[in-house]
């Protein structure tokens, strides 16, 4: 009973203060509001639709779709084949080709036609799908057969909605709804959490250019990112970070979409452009009144919405969904050409040269002796999206949080601990950070070198420091194992 | 109205016996295992287990005791007329000043079973805890470092020599050593040990089917042995309150024949050396 009323009296608190106040809808990016009202009701039609167009994304809770993303939404998709019934009768075995096949076919599924003459018809279930001979069993049958190469969808949405579950589970408290890293526990965090909307990932096995790859994610997903407060999640199964993966790589792409639709307005559209046409439109016509002159760029607004800009918008769109599709493509993975040079005193020497040195200039951020303090951290840095000065000194990152370059003295290393993670953040860099690529500097041989001689700065022997724990090693664990490695870390990983 | 207090009295504890008495079959005991019998998947574990037992067998005759005193204190009492001036029903309630040999007798009896207690379950608490009570396979050292952080279970385990067998576990970090991440494999059928730290708050590392736990506290190693009897998968979370993404805390401990586990080693030592170039046929 006391139970009881303790229950009812939590919910209550909670109804009145709130969980953090998250709402299931997408926040606008907050440069939307520089917009004029009518570009902003654009940009929203666009995204999330409203009573008389459908959006390309819609809501969290009524999500749409949207075939030209390659995005895994669907349990199945594939095209109708041909005919595999006996020819008499209604039809209801259908021979098709899978296109995709992201989770099992099963008996009462729905089949929904994504083309041909069955779109928006009422849609039919399965009743039993033979992956031997890529037959359905639909009902209830259908009279005249679809044509050949028709699109369907089977368990349609069924891939995203489960990530949507799962993300509003375990992501969305810290990357937020719309995944903007703006979830009621980013606060309190710092690395913040990613801000998908840059449609930009860190730690990726892709060249500097490419969008991540699926594993890319799914990999951090598994493993976490040391040194963050980005957990693993090993414990998921690989169908339920799969499912998380598609969710997040949507909602990246609506952020891609929406940057570019605003990008695309703010020049002419936004609330500062049209005052001043308005205000060089009345030097020049003397009779013409405020409301009238804006009228006139309202209407010029929906002409170039109809024609030019919808052009735009979708050979943007075509070529973003072609950059996601490219970095699924074997050839995007990154692999060095060269097997790792051995890990010798000679290379470590050779790497620490590098280090030093004028081509790689690792220590002008990393500093000299890897604690991350080189004088770079200390100078005023140009922002590379806006070519200005950042207000106070140090580096930054393309999301405008400051960033210190990493401290190679803790061996933690956040894109994974392997030899070929290490490449790749020497080869690709990393992604949205002052930390370039070197893959077009550096030779493959040269990077193993630096490769060796990073993962040995834990270990260089340095004075001792008080707390470091030297002294108190396993009870009667033999001394045995590297004879280099002096003193080091507290904390390893 | 005095017998509806005396039937609300006795109505809980009765409850409470017949759902302590059902509470296994509705899986609210201690969780099932691998073995799918509840019992503690350690020997250890079943022998905190029968502690635990015996503990509850104690508490339970003395509150069935005490619950049947009082039902019969209530009882009578209700029996008893509302009028004092009732004479043939009513009865005076009368004023002690308690019982000096009742007193001296619930305080020894109590203080005695506390005392066998105290020292019965000295044995187990040693073999637990305190090092030098440890059984002698894991006295040569642990196999894992298990450092607890907000909120995931990092897991340092050591490098292998050349012929491919793992070297002992050095306190501090070495070139050579392994990671995983809420991922403990170690060899089941012996006793095994691994080192817990934590990396910044308090955390406790549980083995709820071992009946393991133990606090990890900001700048201590401490030492923890188990052993599991059956190769299998087991859970393991955190049960210290260490922030607001405890819950995510969840681990998994995988135990393994030894041969296994040495092969495991050695493949999670071919990942992580590995340096992505494709292996040629020549």
């Amino acid at each position: 009973m006391r139970v009881g009323l303790l229950i009812i009296g939590a919910a209550a608190l909670a109804a009145v203060v709130g969980c953090g106040g998250q709402r299931a809808e997408f926040k606008s990016r907050e440069d939307l509001s520089d917009l004029i009202p009518e570009a902003q009701a654009h940009v929203r039609q666009v995204l999330d639709g409203d009573d008389e167009h459908v959006g390309h994304f819609g809501s969290p809770l009524n999500s749409i779709a949207w075939e030209r993303l390659p995005v895994r939404f669907h349990g199945a998709v594939g095209v109708f084949a041909e005919n595999a019934g006996d020819g008499s009768g209604a039809l209801t075995k259908l021979k098709v080709t899978l296109a995709e096949l992201n989770r099992p076919i099963e008996p009462g599924q729905e089949l929904v036609w994504v083309s041909g003459k069955y779109v928006g018809q009422p849609s039919p279930h399965v009743v039993s799908y033979d992956s031997k001979t890529n037959t359905v069993e639909i009902k209830p049958a259908v009279s005249v057969p679809p044509d050949a190469g028709d699109r369907f969808a089977v368990a349609p949405g069924a891939v995203l909605k489960h990530g949507r579950m799962l993300y509003a589970e375990h992501c969305q408290h810290c990357h937020g709804v719309t995944g903007d890293g703006g979830g009621p526990t980013a606060k309190y965090l710092n690395p913040k959490p990613r801000d998908y909307r840059l449609g930009k990932f860190k730690f990726t096995s892709t060249a500097t250019p490419a969008r991540a790859r699926r594993e890319d994610l799914a990999r951090i997903i598994e493993d976490g990112i040391p040194g963050t407060y980005m957990p693993s999640f090993k414990l998921l199964e690989p169908e339920e970070s799969q499912a998380i993966v598609e969710y997040v790589r949507w909602l990246a792409m609506r952020g891609e979409i929406e940057f570019k639709l605003v990008q695309s307005l703010k020049n002419d559209y936004s609330i500062e452009a049209v005052e001043s046409t308005i205000e060089s439109a009345r030097k020049a016509d003397e009779g013409l009144s405020n409301s009238a002159a804006r009228e006139q760029i309202i209407a010029e607004m929906q002409e170039y919405l109809a024609g030019d800009w919808l052009e735009e918008f979708n050979d943007d769109t075509k070529f973003q969904s072609e950059q996601w599709r490219n970095a699924e493509q074997p050839d995007a993975v990154v692999l060095p050409k060269v097997a790792r040079v051995p890990d010798t005193p000679e290379s470590r020497a050779r790497g620490r040269k590098l280090y030093l040195g004028q081509r790689a200039k690792c220590a002008t951020c990393h500093g000299e002796s890897g604690l991350g303090d080189g004088s770079q951290t200390l100078a005023v840095q140009k922002n590379p999206m806006t070519n200005e000065d950042y207000d106070t000194p140090g580096l930054f990152d393309d999301w405008g949080n400051p960033l210190k370059p990493r401290n190679l003295t803790r061996g933690i290393y956040r894109g994974g601990r392997r030899p070929v993670d290490l490449y790749r953040r020497i080869h690709v860099g990393i992604k949205g950070t002052p930390m370039p690529a070197f893959g077009t500097v550096l030779k493959d041989e040269e990077i193993w070198d630096l490769v060796n001689y990073v993962t040995h700065v834990p270990f260089e022997a340095r004075e001792r420091r008080p707390g470091d724990g030297g002294a108190e090693s396993g009870a009667d664990a033999p001394k045995v194992a590297a004879s280099k490695s002096g003193p080091s870390l507290q904390v390893a990983n | 109205m005095k017998r509806f207090w005396c039937l609300f009295f006795m109505f809980w504890p009765i409850t409470a016996v017949i759902v302590c008495w059902l509470a296994p079959g509705w899986n609210w005991w201690f969780p099932q295992g691998p073995a799918g019998d509840g019992l503690a998947s350690s020997p250890l574990g079943r022998r905190i287990d029968d502690l635990f037992y015996m503990i509850l067998v104690i508490t339970s005759i003395t509150f069935v005791g005490t619950q049947v005193a009082l039902g019969y204190v209530l009882f009578t009492g209700a029996r008893r007329g509302d009028q004092p001036a009732d004479a043939e029903e009513g009865e005076k309630a009368w004023y002690t000043h308690g019982s000096h040999n009742l007193e001296v007798m619930w305080s020894i009896v109590p203080a005695g079973i506390l005392l066998f207690i105290a020292l019965y379950q000295m044995d187990v608490w040693a073999e637990y805890r305190v090092r030098n009570e440890f059984p002698k396979q894991v006295q040569s050292g642990p196999l894992a470092e298990v450092t607890a952080r907000q909120f995931e279970w990092r897991i340092r385990y050591p490098g292998l020599d050349e012929e491919g067998n793992p070297l002992p576990l050095m306190a501090e970090p070495q070139p050579t050593d392994l990671y995983t991440v809420n991922d403990l494999h170690l060899p089941s059928g012996k006793p095994v040990m691994i080192n817990l730290r934590s990396a910044d708050v308090q955390h406790s590392f549980f083995l709820p089917e071992l009946r393991v736990k133990q606090d990890a506290v900001p700048g201590l190693v401490i030492p923890v042995w188990f052993e599991t009897k059956k190769s299998a998968n087991y859970a393991l979370l955190c049960a210290e309150l260490c922030g607001w993404g405890h819950y995510k805390m969840k681990a998994r401990l995988v135990t393994q024949p030894e041969e296994e586990w040495r092969g495991w080693l050695r493949d999670l030592h071919a990942e992580q050396t590995d340096d992505g170039v494709p292996e040629q046929a020549e």
